[in-house]
């Protein structure tokens, strides 16, 4: 038995696993026959490799619903894109309003800005992790505001946050909305242009089932950010010291991940054909996952009630074993990972009440099964006993 | 080392590998023959890559490529084999 074959992986809120073959296959397939520079030359291994790129973008734009995929740029992953959205819009003296539910990939930015002089307002949200957008708007019109900053989705507890309604909020204050959706792509069925938010960071090893190393930002056409990089970019303007301004070179110098964005751009094809189907079993087997967590004594489960929307992760504590114990028993006896602790996530821990402790949490995936969840539950139920 | 004369062709440019490729994208839907080279000096560039086609296919070029929103950046005739 191989170490992968006894894993009961529910850390898919880390990262999807297993990775479609096919990802893998475009990724091999990239570096066996498409392995020159994209954009680099004429000759065909570096054209069919700028091919990869291209289609690789359309694709993942096809399944945001972003009309031109110039207005979606690659890079390292989602923090890369969370700091390009954050430093490349924002300057001294604007103001953000920014939920309490936030991942360290943008309140670490939004640290580093508030010492150059962003005022950073922050709205809290309630104990399933629900951020409330009447108080958002309250917030909002208190004082002249550049942005508004929300997650999409909660990495600790599942919640889906009111993007439209933030959206309306924003604009109609004169405001930007700013979204981190790492665990929003993939996961949900997302149109961004109809969202009709500023910029989006979507993670591409996640939901999307891409490889690590890959993330993806949308610019709504016609926002001037900041490049935060400047170097090579192959095509015009090599001649000149000033980086392109078009997209997305603008905001790619240097030779991209061609097979990390290989991989994207299969799982990306691959999730417009199962996409529906697979959200459809994540959330049967989440529910499966979230009800028999619900039922065990002693068990406090951090997310939205059963009925309500929720992408499939969520967090849990126990009124006497703590969250590295739990996960380190799961894995010992069961072979289930899941991990403990802040998630990277300190604001949400403390918003929901579990900054002391941790917390330990489950991610189904589309690979995640109903003998997976079953085996979690009864592993979980002989850990507690 | 071929022995064809050089004859004309007219060359398109773009603002980026993504537009070049979105065009050759658009031609190869309307079946106008495309050759990617290497982006001519006269085109202004010394490097990235544009089209190349036959002088009588120019006019269908350029009007596939606006009708698409993909219009050509620059355009020039080079002599080429």
């Amino acid at each position: 038995m191989t170490e992968s074959a006894r894993v009961v992986y529910l850390d898919n809120g880390a990262t999807s696993w297993p990775k479609p073959p096919e990802v893998i296959e475009a990724m091999a397939s990239a570096m066996r026959e498409q392995g020159a520079n994209p954009g680099r030359g004429a000759y065909p291994m570096a054209l069919a490799a700028s091919r990869v790129v291209f289609e690789s973008r359309r694709a993942c734009a096809d399944i945001l619903g972003v009309p031109d995929s110039r207005d979606l740029v690659f890079l390292a992953g989602c923090t890369q894109a969370c700091n390009l959205m954050l430093k490349g819009l924002l300057e001294p003296g604007d103001r953000v309003v920014v939920s309490s539910m936030e991942h360290n990939a943008v309140t670490r930015p939004l640290h580093v800005l508030s010492q150059q002089g962003v005022v950073v307002e922050v709205v809290a949200a309630d104990s399933t992790g629900l951020v409330d957008a009447l108080d958002m708007e309250r917030a909002v019109k208190a004082a002249p505001t550049k942005a508004v900053v929300c997650q999409h989705a909660s990495n600790v507890t599942g919640a889906i946050q009111p993007i439209a309604d933030l959206a309306d909020i924003a604009h109609e204050n004169g405001a930007l909305l700013l979204v981190d959706g790492a665990q929003g792509g993939g996961h949900l069925d997302i149109d961004l242009a109809g969202l009709e938010v500023d910029a989006y960071a979507v993670s591409g090893h996640k939901g999307l089932l891409g490889p690590q190393g890959v993330g993806l930002l949308y610019l709504r056409p016609g926002l001037d950010a900041r490049e935060l990089t400047q170097g090579g970019t192959g095509g015009s303007s090599s001649e000149q010291d000033a980086q392109p301004q078009g997209r997305p070179e603008r905001y790619e110098a240097g030779t991209p991940n061609t097979p990390g964005i290989a991989g994207v751009g299969a799982a990306a094809r691959l999730l417009a054909v199962h996409g529906a189907e697979w959200r459809a079993e994540e959330q049967r087997h989440f529910r499966m996952l979230k009800e028999g967590l619900l039922a065990m004594a002693g068990v406090t489960v951090y997310g939205p009630a059963l009925n309500e929307p929720s992408v499939p992760v969520l967090s849990i504590t126990h009124d006497t074993i703590d969250p590295d114990r739990i996960a380190f028993l799961l894995d010992r006896r069961a072979g289930v990972a899941v991990r403990a602790g802040l998630h990277c996530a300190p604001w949400a821990h403390r918003t929901i009440g579990t900054l002391e402790t941790g917390a330990v949490r489950f991610g189904v995936g589309y690979a995640t099964t109903e003998a997976d969840v079953r085996t979690a539950l009864a592993a979980l139920a002989e850990v507690l006993a | 080392m071929s022995g064809s004369e050089p004859r004309p062709f007219v060359v398109f440019g773009f603002d980026s590998v993504h537009d070049t490729l979105a065009a050759e994208d658009v031609l190869r839907s309307g079946r106008v023959p495309a050759v990617t080279i290497p982006s001519p000096r006269e085109l202004g560039e010394l490097c990235g890559i544009a089209l190349r086609v036959e002088p009588s296919a120019a006019p269908d070029v350029e009007a596939a490529l606006a009708a698409a929103g993909t219009p050509a950046r620059a355009r020039a005739t080079i002599l080429d084999r």
